[in-house]
């Protein structure tokens, strides 16, 4: 009876480390996943959202002038509905892609990065600090136009670069070249195949 | 010398050529955009150009007539909507079509969908859309003006009477 105990015992441990094992790698290659994910979010920030030529073109002033010198009421309105919608799919865009930023660094970064204590906080009130901005600015580019708030863009955008900087470095270790070049190499695909 | 870095020449060299002979040729950029897009197979989204497809491989003058595209692209995202609105009107009177149908086209089929590299970040291609569909309104206007009779034309008839 003891060694049917003993027996089962070792069974049931065996079986224990195997789960352990097949969590473990599960949660690996979900890791690599969220890696990937994050890069991508990072990319598409710094080389889409965020880069200074295209905020001033979406919210440049000189097409609102010239719109508003030389066209009548309704194209006016045309012009201001049709630059609140990119404007609102910006923001919505920018924001999203701090969420997966973010969600990333609470989840993942810590099993990879680094990190301080101290610095996982900063990054996580620095997050929650500019999701709120970002949604802020949303709400007043819907409310008031896509030439209320200049103000408010420029200083979300500059928080937003601010911290995928600080994003980009603790990412560092992915060897970004290999990664951008891959996903560029992937972009170009389509065209060239 | 290895395979990617001879292809990468054979690239800049046949993107250099376009950009020379051809583009060179082409004074507006938006032009040239319709014209590169237009050298884009719409099934396979690949390239094709016969005058340096008989220099260079095919993959090269793809990736040629991309980055062209591309850069094309670019300079056109960062016109002032003032300048597109010119670009625009002076592509109409190009065509040889009615102002009007020309209008009517662009409004209803909205052509220039297919004119934006592969590639483009939907932003990007938001916006480029966005601009050129308040250019068409802006040239719609303008050609009504023109049709309207001038508000003092009756009085200089009438008093030519």
């Amino acid at each position: 009876m003891i060694t049917l105990v003993f027996f089962l015992l070792i069974g049931a441990a065996l079986l224990f480390s195997l789960f352990l094992l097949a969590r473990r790698a599960a949660r690996a290659e979900g890791s690599a996943q969220a890696l990937v994910e994050a890069k991508q979010a990072l990319q598409m920030l710094q080389g889409e959202l965020l880069p200074p030529g295209l905020v001033e073109r979406i919210f440049a002033r000189q097409d609102f002038e010239f719109v508003a010198s030389s066209t009548p009421r309704q194209v006016q309105e045309l012009f201001l509905q049709e630059r609140k919608r990119v404007a609102v799919s910006w923001a919505q865009q920018v924001r999203a892609g701090v969420l997966r930023l973010m969600n990333f660094h609470l989840g993942q970064a810590r099993f990879y990065a680094q990190l301080s204590l101290a610095t996982e906080m900063k990054l996580a009130v620095n997050f929650a600090v500019l999701l709120v901005a970002c949604r802020a600015m949303q709400f007043a580019l819907y409310l008031g136009g896509p030439f209320a708030v200049p103000g408010m863009v420029g200083r979300t955008v500059g928080k937003a670069a601010q911290l995928c900087e600080t994003s980009e470095k603790s990412l560092a270790f992915l060897g970004a070249p290999a990664l951008g070049g891959l996903s560029k190499d992937t972009a170009r695909r389509p065209a060239a195949s | 010398m290895s395979f990617a870095t001879t292809k990468r020449m054979d690239v800049q060299a046949a993107a250099q050529d376009m950009r020379r002979r051809t583009l060179a040729q082409i004074k507006r950029p938006l032009d040239r955009l319709i014209y590169l897009a237009s050298l884009r197979d719409y099934n396979t989204g690949v390239y094709y150009h016969d005058g340096l497809a008989s220099r260079f491989s095919e993959d090269a003058v793809c990736e040629a007539l991309s980055d062209c595209h591309r850069e094309v692209f670019r300079q056109l995202f960062f016109c002032s909507l003032e300048d597109l609105v010119a670009q625009l009107e002076a592509y109409a009177d190009s065509t040889n079509a009615a102002p009007s149908d020309f209008i009517a086209a662009w409004q209803g089929l909205e052509p220039y969908r297919v004119s934006v590299p592969a590639e483009t970040d939907s932003v990007s291609a938001n916006f480029f859309f966005s601009n050129l569909r308040i250019a068409l309104a802006i040239l719609q206007n303008r050609l009504h003006a023109r049709r309207l009779p001038r508000p003092d034309a009756w009085r200089q008839l009438s008093l030519g009477q």
